[in-house]
């Protein structure tokens, strides 16, 4: 057999037995090592094997990961989710449908110090969900709103998705960081235009409540400028080149969590809850990181990710109409598969064809984030709609889904907007 | 593992009492799933390490750049972030596995029949266990000859070895989380 087939039918038994509820990082690594094994030798496998593993659990760069994921950790379980709503509730809540666009608001901010979907989605929904019930919003807008909103963590920085796609790709995380703000922001209002037609439509959905006068206004403010601080610094350090991504997740954590000591927020308890969730996800995604470069070894000797690339070039297509597939596979493949791991399943062989065509590969980063996060609210493998029904059990899975539909047109625009107006992701990295 | 293999299959098809393997009678559900317990507790437990190390990452980073905010330079916090970040990912593995965190696909096993669910599960849980055996296997191996040649960090000149053994041993105690849960699947628990 040649390398070529062997490779091909490495990839056919990954993407086959995914689909088997095998962990993602176990089936990549067990398969790149088999198939290395088979086209170098398994002496040559097993050890390779071994260095990958510990070069990638001891990598500086990856350390960034844990970090982040800690700061936001550390967010979730300290209630700063309930003063950002609050601080949003009070310039916007008279509006129809005010607590839906503040819940939106609060998921911006709070995504500037957690760079994860799911806490987003969780803590949001845990503080703005009881809220929306007490004012009769309806659970469709309430749970969809919730759901997407989540994917706000993604895009605004820091973000778990951008940290893994800068190491996979050798792009800067600074840079990736900072392209997620405008596409965030736009996807912000974006969201808060949805909801404006939608409660205009149908104002039942959500009554709009008392308005708060000035003076509840400015102090309520006092729960957002902590957030603003912790961001301005970490961000701002990671921007100006003061300290590395590492540094700045570590500075984060340790700030918002001197904030959540301050505040009385966070229990030994809670504490150790952030601190055992994070040890969980970091291995979750170390262990897909690793497993993704075992598996990359394999495809290097086999040579595909570059035939691939030739193949795909050779065909006399324009560029778009390829870069047009390419979101199309990301957005069929986010509906079943978790947009972290399906990044890392794909990089290594699309990566090298966008690369060819000439795209820009911060604008890539983007783009497909915001498609996978599309991924996350719509059936059969919603994540963060299981999630957001995990929090609100009496709102059956069929309403949150309806409720997203809304949002998803949304970021379907987005998304749509970001190919013809790549500067939207590329204005602000080119000033650094 | 064969005959655990065999002893499983079986369980499809004979009544309990004409088992001949302890550890597949009836009886001994309750010992088994009191191994369980004890194996997660543990799991837990060595997690202990992995919660440690993560927050030792935070406070080394977080002195390191205060200290350059003084002009003030911390020898070696760049290879001691990595370290820690090792022993954190190795110590986070049994658990993580316990507590079933990793990432799969699993929609469509869910519309599985329940003896096709667990096979599957069995498969997925042996093919787990094989891997992480030769990974464990390797990285001990892997530790013995940094031992061996001396291997040592640039800048604190520390060994190096101690902290492949870590991964081995996260490895290592990720076996029985993975054993257990063959185990139970062979006597029809499911995990989810």
């Amino acid at each position: 057999m040649t390398p070529t087939t062997v490779g091909i039918i490495g990839i056919v038994a990954l993407f086959g037995l995914i689909f088997f509820r095998m962990p993602v990082g176990y089936l990549m690594a067990g398969i790149g090592m088999i198939g290395f094994a088979s086209i170098v030798s398994f002496d040559a496998a097993l050890s390779l094997m071994a260095r990958d593993v510990f070069s990638v659990f001891s990598s500086y760069s990856l350390t960034v990961i844990p970090l982040f994921v800690f700061m936001g950790q550390i967010a979730f379980h300290s209630g700063i989710s309930t003063r950002l709503f609050d601080a949003a509730y009070k310039f916007v809540g008279h509006v129809p449908g005010g607590l839906a666009i503040a819940t939106i608001g609060a998921c911006a901010a709070f995504s500037a110090i957690c760079g994860s979907t799911n806490a987003t989605a969780a803590t949001m929904g845990a503080a703005t969900l009881p809220e929306m019930k007490r004012y009769n919003y309806k659970p469709e807008l309430a749970t969809g709103v919730v759901a997407a909103g989540g994917s706000l963590g993604i895009l605004i920085p820091p973000s778990v998705v951008f940290i893994v796609y800068g190491i996979l790709t050798e792009q800067s995380i600074g840079k990736l960081f900072i392209a997620g703000l405008l596409p965030g922001l736009l996807l912000m209002v974006l969201f808060t235009a949805a909801i404006r037609i939608w409660t205009w439509m149908r104002p039942e959905l959500g009554p709009g409540g008392e308005k708060a006068s000035w003076g509840e206004k400015v102090r309520s403010l006092s729960g957002l400028v902590e957030t603003l601080v912790i961001f301005a610094v970490v961000m701002g350090g990671l921007f100006k080149g003061i300290f590395t991504p590492t540094e700045a997740g570590g500075i984060g954590a340790f700030a918002t969590l001197v904030v959540a000591l301050i505040r009385r927020n966070l229990d030994w308890n809670g504490f150790v809850q952030a601190l055992f969730e994070t040890t969980r996800i970091t291995c979750m995604i170390l262990v897909i990181v690793a497993g993704a470069t075992i598996f990359s070894r394999f495809m290097a000797v086999t040579r595909i990710p570059y035939d691939i690339a030739g193949w795909i070039t050779g065909f006399d297509l324009a560029p778009a109409a390829i870069i047009f597939f390419i979101i199309l596979v990301y957005f069929v493949g986010g509906c079943f598969i978790d947009a972290l791991a399906l990044i890392m399943l794909t990089i290594p062989i699309f990566f090298p064809v966008v690369m060819e065509l000439g795209y820009d590969p911060i604008w890539f980063g983007v783009v497909i984030v915001l498609v996978t996060q599309i991924g996350v609210i719509t059936p059969p493998v919603g994540v963060n709609v299981y999630v957001v029904s995990g929090v609100a059990r009496d709102v059956p899975l069929n309403t949150i889904f309806r409720g997203v539909i809304p949002l998803l047109i949304a970021m379907i625009i987005a998304t749509l907007l970001l190919i013809p107006f790549p500067w939207i992701a590329l204005y602000l990295p080119g000033l650094l | 593992m064969l005959i655990g293999v065999i002893c499983g299959l079986k369980r499809f098809y004979v009544p309990w009492k004409l088992s001949v393997f302890g550890i597949l009678k009836k009886g001994s559900m309750i010992s088994i799933l009191r191994i369980n317990r004890y194996i997660s507790g543990a799991a837990a437990a060595v997690n202990w390490i992995a919660a440690l190390a993560i927050f030792l990452m935070m406070m080394v980073t977080t002195v390191d750049v205060v200290a350059r905010f003084f002009r003030i330079s911390v020898p070696g916090a760049y290879e001691t972030i990595g370290f820690l970040g090792a022993l954190a990912i190795a110590f986070s593995l049994p658990y993580t596995a316990a507590q079933k965190g990793h990432i799969a696909v699993d929609f469509l096993v869910r519309r599985f029949s329940r003896p096709l669910r667990i096979a599957v599960n069995i498969f997925n849980s042996a093919f787990a266990l094989v891997l992480f055996a030769l990974i464990a296997f390797q990285s001990y191996q892997y530790a013995q000859t940094m031992k061996a040649a001396g291997t040592v960090s640039s800048t604190l000149e520390m060994p190096v070895y101690p902290f492949v053994y870590g991964v081995a041993a996260g490895c290592i105690l990720l076996c029985p989380v993975l054993l257990m849960d063959l185990v139970l699947q062979f006597r029809g628990v499911e995990s989810e």
